[in-house]
């Protein structure tokens, strides 16, 4: 027995073809006219270099590429903590070129042997671009915080991006720590327990925790917390998409974090290779530089264009990691043995 | 199924006071969050919402949610539906063990189903380590996000053609091989017209679990814009970014999209053909 069709089986239809057609639509037009010759470049970045990739180099790069070469480059892209990219480039993920927020995840793929290139030999030692660390603040500043130590006070709620995955959060933990020492004279034991001190102030403090430092500013700027740690690009960029509604804190004495490039050779095939290398070279060319001061950061390869931006703070006293012997030797020692081993496992954490 | 209880003036009113209370109670915790979605995607206006969705990456997860939904439906319609016919028609060892089995993914939460599947297909994984080196690399692929997909879905085809197959008078059957019909015959005109609604609602299901699923893709997907980003990791990713108008938009099209296959789902399995409560 076959029966008429009802009305609902008749709006059924209709919506599955809407949807079907709406699926093949791409497939329609790219028979139409061909495109032309394209490049692909698989880009894997942390977080906060999201905005300043998608708007400003790869843009800049293409135009650049296509005038040379004829040819479109497409970037397929993602950003996410550093340490959470890592692992999925570890795990297999494509990435031609990884931009990462510290030299540990830049190690942690030259062990595995998916990063060959040797990122030093690049200029200013592979460090792409670097940002001091920076306090951000509701309006007005109503709590009055200048420094790190001003963390620490009972009624100061922190929000904090997660050092298990995001790189702004470990460099985040070397500045609450470093910020208490007396850097750059040797490290004295005085010192470690002055910064395992505040370090432990400050962790008190934190109210809510996101996997980026990219994900703590939205969650700020969604109205939790009273204070941010985060990189000055993060405050630059939330002071020109928000305005006078928060305020960036340049504490006096903090981190210079430094940001390195690495080339994952492992998924470079050989007709890719002079593609990569031009990105990567572009990256450190002046007009790549100029991009990521325009964006907030400050440039590692000069210096100078820094002043480029008029919203960058002036910085006094910066602490780098080389004070601290090294990105490995910092790590070890403040994040693994003093966070996590003894300020993560205090009860009533 | 009780019936709408018709007591005195009293009990109407304060069954009216009752409901007062539910509503005052679902409202914040049901309701309003979904009305929230539609006013922050619609805060620029119309035009900023269209700006919004016709943007390459919005666009481009969207299609890529669709089509892995589709995929997902389809293959689970026909693996589901022969499990079912097979667990459903035939007695054999192991059968108790497997009927766990295949429901087991509605009780895994579905990160865990996604690092299963790294660690079975991924470049380190039990068979990935042999597969990878011949090339064959299905996580951060779309291939992968179909592989969780499947294997999150999977029970719900069962759980919607199982039931109808097992309701289904053998007579029926017996009456077709009896009058000289073959396995495959009777399978075609006799089965599987009585599972047209377990069928249709199962694919429905799937689809929509499929539509919006986030926690397995999450971990297999890679999360490339523009080439393995689906719709649940945009929305994710635009909020992580601060962007929360463009997440909303996207999020409200989802949204309306599950609404309406709720919508077929309520119908098709309505009254008419839901059995028992």
């Amino acid at each position: 027995l076959r029966k008429a069709w009802s009305a609902e089986s008749w709006i059924a239809a209709v919506l599955a073809g809407v949807l079907l057609l709406y699926l093949a639509f791409p497939l329609l037009q790219r028979t139409r006219h061909a495109a032309p010759r394209r490049r692909v470049l698989v880009v894997y970045g942390f977080s906060v270099l999201g905005d300043a990739m998608n708007r400003g180099i790869f843009p800049a790069f293409s135009r650049l590429w296509k005038e040379k070469t004829g040819e479109e480059v497409f970037f397929p892209s993602s950003f996410a903590g550093s340490g959470t990219i890592t692992n999925q480039i570890l795990l297999g993920a494509p990435a031609a070129v990884a931009l990462l927020a510290h030299e540990g995840d830049a190690l942690r793929l030259k062990e595995a042997g998916a990063a060959r290139t040797d990122w030093r030999e690049f200029p200013a030692r592979g460090v792409v671009n670097r940002t001091p660390f920076v306090i951000l603040v509701r309006k007005g500043n109503p709590l009055g915080i200048r420094s790190f130590a001003d963390l620490t006070r009972p009624n100061v709620g922190i929000i904090h991006p997660d050092p298990l995955t995001s790189g702004g959060a470990a460099w985040a933990i070397l500045a609450e720590f470093a910020s208490a020492t007396r850097l750059p004279e040797p490290l004295t034991a005085e010192d470690v327990r002055r910064g395992s001190e505040q370090l432990r102030g400050i962790w008190s403090r934190v109210v809510g925790q996101s996997p980026s430092a990219m994900g703590a500013r939205t969650q700020f700027e969604n109205g939790f917390g009273d204070a941010l740690v985060t990189y000055e690009q993060q405050g630059v960029a939330a002071r020109s998409s928000r305005g006078e509604e928060v305020e960036v804190v340049l504490p006096p004495r903090t981190i210079l974090s430094e940001h390195v490039a690495v080339l994952v050779d492992r998924n470079i095939p050989v007709r890719d290779r002079f593609l990569a290398l031009s990105f990567r070279d572009f990256l450190f060319a002046r007009k790549g530089q100029e991009i990521f001061v325009k964006f907030g950061f400050r440039s590692a390869v000069d210096p100078g264009l820094d002043a480029g931006n008029p919203s960058l703070g002036a910085l006094t006293d910066p602490i780098t990691v080389e004070q601290l012997g090294g990105w490995e030797r910092a790590y070890r020692l403040v994040v693994e043995r003093i966070w996590k081993d003894e300020i993560l496992k205090e009860p009533g954490r | 199924m009780t019936p709408a209880r018709q007591d005195s003036g009293r009990g109407g009113w304060s069954q009216r006071l009752t409901v007062t209370a539910l509503w005052a109670v679902l409202t914040p915790l049901l309701l309003l969050p979904i009305v929230a979605i539609f006013v922050f995607a619609g805060r620029g206006g119309w035009t900023a919402f269209w700006r919004t969705i016709a943007l390459p990456d919005a666009q481009f997860a969207m299609r890529l949610s669709l089509w892995i939904a589709l995929w997902t439906s389809l293959a689970n319609a026909v693996l589901g539906t022969f499990t079912a016919y097979v667990l459903s028609k035939h007695r054999f060892r192991g059968r108790g063990p497997l009927s766990v089995l295949v429901n087991l993914p509605v009780a895994i939460p579905t990160v865990v189903i996604g690092t299963s599947l790294l660690l079975l297909w991924g470049p380190i994984g039990l068979l990935g380590r042999f597969l990878d080196p011949m090339g064959f690399r299905p996580m951060f692929a779309p291939l992968g996000i179909f592989l969780a997909h499947l294997l999150v879905t999977f029970p719900y085809m069962l759980g919607a053609v199982k039931p109808v197959l097992d309701e289904l008078e053998v007579t029926y059957e017996e009456a077709a091989y009896t009058m000289g019909a073959g396995k495959m015959r009777t399978f075609l005109y006799v089965i599987l017209p009585a599972l047209r609604g377990g069928l249709f609602s199962g694919t429905l299901l799937t689809f929509a679990h499929s539509l919006g699923e986030f926690g397995a893709t999450v971990m297999v997907s890679g999360n490339l814009r523009m080439k393995t980003q689906t719709a649940p990791l945009f929305i994710f990713a635009q909020f992580e970014a601060g962007q929360i108008e463009t997440a909303n938009a996207v999020a409200a099209v989802l949204a309306v999209l599950s609404f309406v296959i709720f919508m077929f789902l309520l119908r098709f399995t309505g009254p008419s053909a839901r059995e028992g409560s």
